[in-house]
């Protein structure tokens, strides 16, 4: 059965990869939709697959293709597979409903049936590395993956900042998918086998750490963890926003998906594995939250925002490995339970959130949300559905955001009482800051739902902005619905998947804050004076108001620049030139204050000129003359005489 | 017959003559010479071969002899000299990473350690004196003298010369140590002829192209000083 949904699956989504490819020469809409219906047709499968298989199932293996007896493309849905299949389908089937539009709206012409292209061949590389069975098929995908989505992101690759985006995610990416294959042959070189099978060994053999480390590292840099984050704040303004909500959404979600999988299947882990991935989670929430209040493009910050909910996902996870090596297995399962569940919700709102930014940006033609302001009452819509991403993002009860993000509270304040002194001070700094965490996220999204839609519109494209057309508005509905739905009904999914978890009953919560507020408007409603009174605004005695004169998302976030000053470093440019030598007479001259990017500028910059360095050294050896070629054969000739004459 | 003493002599003297001819050509500036001396060194090669065929009797060598004979000594040296008279360059004195001094010491402290190399590969066994021990030390030593030259000088028509003599080598290597199958060698003869011939079309095409192009430059006036002639 379930195979008989899956090969299907693949087989529609393969399609709607090549069909796009092969018909690039037509520059028609229907293209464009018969391959967008495909990942609808697809997701759709895959959504009934996978539910199958979370309620009911039995994990399924299957092999496909064997070309070598060491080597198959098999695959393997088991219930953790299916979870991160329900991620990828459910927002690939809304991101291609919206895509439908959207693509008609954006500029490329035949280049247009290529996005398509891509964007399904990205899907099904992902699904493909979900259900692999073996290291081998997911690196495989995960290569195909890395490489399909370096061609969305350079969808607009004349634009300058793209090309500088698509150069940061490359690299990235082959780093990350370098010290993956890393992992799996050191893995490989261990067990002898390219299954996902428990390691006999012990964890603390030193090849085995190595092995693991190489992972950590690869799908941290894929999961933009800081510091490895950098790709992620300049991929996603640069490519469409149905992409971002791909990559930040659910492209994420599979580097989560691969760190748990190797630390169920294959690693014993130790404790102090669980510490790092605990730090680097914590130390990414926390920092991506403040870069976020710090950036006003409004998909730069929604990138620093998966940032940080990456970095809450691995906040449980770590916790999930520290209780696993300290014999709690109830307190692991929860937390892990809590990184699941968060992983899927920020699927939801997150590429809730990137949709309805697209549609921002493109009623406004900016990305700047300075620029933006007044939109709720343009694009009614659009703006209720940004505020139930915001609402379940800050993760306010009842919204799905608050469940998972409550579940990952819970694991930490119940291990407080049971595990060492030593750890209960981590254990309780990391807290702290994850509670920062929540509240700065809070500020952030109530400065950007503030800024985009409330107040007037401070730009005249945002105010001749208009609601998008009702397609666009289908598929961030069905993910608003399902922020919804998980939030309330939290306690409900996971009965009905089997779990027991200590959470509030959300449903009669949401009853009862739905009740109130009724009971609220209708007092309201029968008490208050029906007297209309029509006056501006007080504006500190101006005649006229003007958009220039609001509140502005810098000026929001101003109080808490001041306070965490400390990490917003900034660098001073004073550059002048004067007419005189002995530098008297001032000509002229530029001053500057501007965001230091510490880690760009501190970390990536020196290794990339340590690797240039290095590089031109060894491209000297290689200076196109045939001479110098010969005397390296010649050279190494007599190596080899010299070896077999003493050494052999 | 002859005595086989006496045939090993004349073995050993024509190894004197062909590591002379390997210098000659290592170290010479003298283009014209450099092609009558490898027709020589060829020539011994024959000799050698010949007074083998009289030690051993083995057919192979004697087709060897005659093969090397037809090609080396006469057929690429006339191809040689052809290209030569064409291309009007006499001398040679531009090198690259090696003076003809120093390699001639390379190749003296290379004869050396490929002779102590080889000899403690075939320490305690018969043929440690015998003259296929001196055959195959030479055979390596004249292919990386050949090597040499091909990266010491900076004329395609040496470098040619010296692949030429790096054949010889592995000739030699061959006639002494493996019994090389005749067909292998019959063919890597015919690749030779191939490669000579093909550097006679391109150096007398480039050669006729290069002049065409001298002769654009000096009208537009954008070569001032007058072809060089080496």
């Amino acid at each position: 059965m379930i195979v008989e949904l899956f090969i299907p699956a693949i087989i529609v989504l393969l399609a709607g990869t090549i069909f796009p490819i092969l018909t690039a020469s037509l520059d028609r809409r229907s293209v464009r939709t018969i391959s967008l219906s495909c990942t609808i047709v697809g997701s759709i499968l895959l959504v009934s697959l996978s539910l199958l298989i979370l309620l009911y199932g039995e994990p399924v293996y299957f092999t496909l293709f064997q070309p070598l007896p060491a080597f198959s493309l098999s695959f393997v849905i088991d219930r953790l597979a299916a979870f991160f299949l329900l991620i990828i389908a459910v927002v690939s089937s809304c991101v291609a409903l919206y895509f439908t539009e959207y693509i008609e709206h954006i500029a490329g012409s035949n280049r247009r049936n290529l996005l398509c292209g891509c964007t399904n061949l990205f899907i099904l590389a992902m699904v493909l590395v979900v259900a692999s069975a073996n290291t081998i098929s997911f690196f495989l995908f995960w290569e195909v993956m890395a490489a399909s989505s370096f061609f969305l992101v350079m969808y607009e690759y004349s634009q300058q900042n793209t090309a500088k985006a698509g150069i940061y995610y490359f690299v990235m990416t082959q780093l990350s998918s370098l010290f993956i294959l890393l992992g799996i042959i050191i893995l490989y070189l261990t067990t002898g086998s390219f299954d996902f099978l428990p390691l006999t060994t012990t964890a603390s053999a030193p090849l085995i750490t190595v092995a693991f480390l190489a992972l950590f590292l690869g799908f941290s840099i894929k999961a933009g963890i800081i510091p490895f984050h950098k790709w992620l704040p300049y991929a996603h303004p640069a490519s469409p926003s149905p992409v971002s909500a791909l990559m930040s959404g659910v492209m994420l979600k599979i580097a989560v998906y691969g760190l748990v999988r190797f630390l169920l299947d294959v690693f014993t882990p130790d404790l102090w594995w669980g510490v790092l991935i605990l730090a680097a989670g914590t130390a990414s929430a926390v920092l991506g939250v403040i870069y976020a209040l710090k950036e006003h493009d409004v998909k730069g910050m929604l990138a620093y925002s998966s940032i940080e909910n990456i970095g809450i996902i691995f906040t449980g996870i770590g916790l999930s490995v520290i209780f696993t090596a300290s014999n709690l297995p109830l307190l692991a399962t929860l937390s892990l339970l809590g990184a699941l569940f968060h992983s899927l919700n920020h699927a939801m709102f997150k590429s809730l959130l990137f949709l309805t930014a697209g549609s921002v940006v493109s009623a406004t033609r900016t990305r700047n949300i300075e620029h933006m302001g007044g939109l709720a009452p343009r694009m009614p819509v659009t703006s209720a559905l940004f505020f139930i991403g915001a609402v379940s993002i800050i993760a306010l009860p009842p919204l799905n955001g608050f469940a998972s993000e409550l579940l990952i509270f819970i694991s930490f304040i119940s291990s407080v009482s049971v595990v060492d002194p030593l750890f209960k001070i981590l254990l309780f700094i990391c807290l702290s800051l994850f509670a920062l965490t929540s509240a700065l996220s809070a500020a952030c999204f109530v400065k950007a739902f503030g800024s985009i839609f409330l107040a007037l519109p401070r730009s005249p494209e945002s105010a001749a902005a208009k609601e998008v057309p009702l397609t666009m508005l289908i598929g961030p509905g069905i993910l608003a619905a399902a922020c919804i739905l998980l939030g309330v009904c939290a306690l409900q999914i996971f009965a009905t998947v089997g779990f027991t978890v200590p959470l509030p009953d959300m449903l009669l919560v949401s009853l009862l804050l739905l009740g109130m507020s009724v009971l609220t408007y209708v007092v309201l409603y029968f008490t208050a004076s029906r007297e209309v009174r029509v006056s501006e605004t007080w504006g500190c005695g101006t005649l006229s108001q003007q958009a220039s004169a609001e509140y502005s998302g810098h000026g929001f976030s101003e109080p808490l620049d001041i306070i965490f000053s400390a990490i917003y470093r900034t660098r001073t440019i004073n550059e002048r030139i004067f007419f005189d030598q002995k530098n008297c007479i001032f000509k002229e001259g530029t001053g500057e204050i501007r965001l230091l990017k510490v880690f760009e500028e501190y970390l990536y910059r020196p290794i990339a000129q340590q690797s240039l360095k290095v590089a031109e050294g060894v491209s000297r050896f290689q200076n196109g003359c045939l001479d110098t070629y010969l005397l390296y054969v010649f050279v190494t000739v007599i190596a080899l005489i010299i070896f077999l004459g003493w050494f052999a | 017959m002859i005595e086989t003493a006496i045939v090993v002599g004349i073995i050993r003297i024509l190894f004197v003559g062909i590591i002379i001819t390997a210098a000659y050509i290592i170290s010479t500036r003298n283009l014209l010479s450099v092609v009558s001396v490898y027709a020589l060194q060829s020539l011994t090669l024959v000799c050698i071969a010949l007074a083998l065929y009289s030690l051993e009797g083995s057919i192979v060598l004697l087709a060897i002899a005659v093969v090397t004979f037809i090609s080396k000594v006469i057929i690429i040296p006339y191809f040689i000299a052809t290209i030569q008279e064409k291309i009007r360059i006499k001398r040679d004195i531009e090198f690259h990473y090696l003076s003809p001094t120093s390699s001639l010491l390379i190749s003296m402290a290379l004869m050396m350690v490929i002779y102590m190399a080889l000899a403690r590969i075939v320490e305690g066994t018969p043929v440690r004196e015998s003259l296929f021990f001196f055959g195959a030390v030479l055979g390596i030593s004249l292919m990386l003298m050949g090597m040499m030259v091909t990266f010491s000088r900076k004329r395609a028509i040496t470098k040619v010369l010296g692949f030429l003599s790096m054949e010889n080598g592995v000739l030699l290597f061959g006639m002494f140590v493996t019994e090389l199958p005749f067909i292998i060698e019959f063919l890597i003869i015919i690749d030779l002829i191939i490669l000579v011939i093909l550097t006679t079309i391109l150096s007398v095409g480039i050669d006729s192209t290069l002049e065409d192009y001298h002769k654009r430059l000096h009208r537009f006036h954008l070569l001032i000083e007058p072809e060089e002639v080496s």
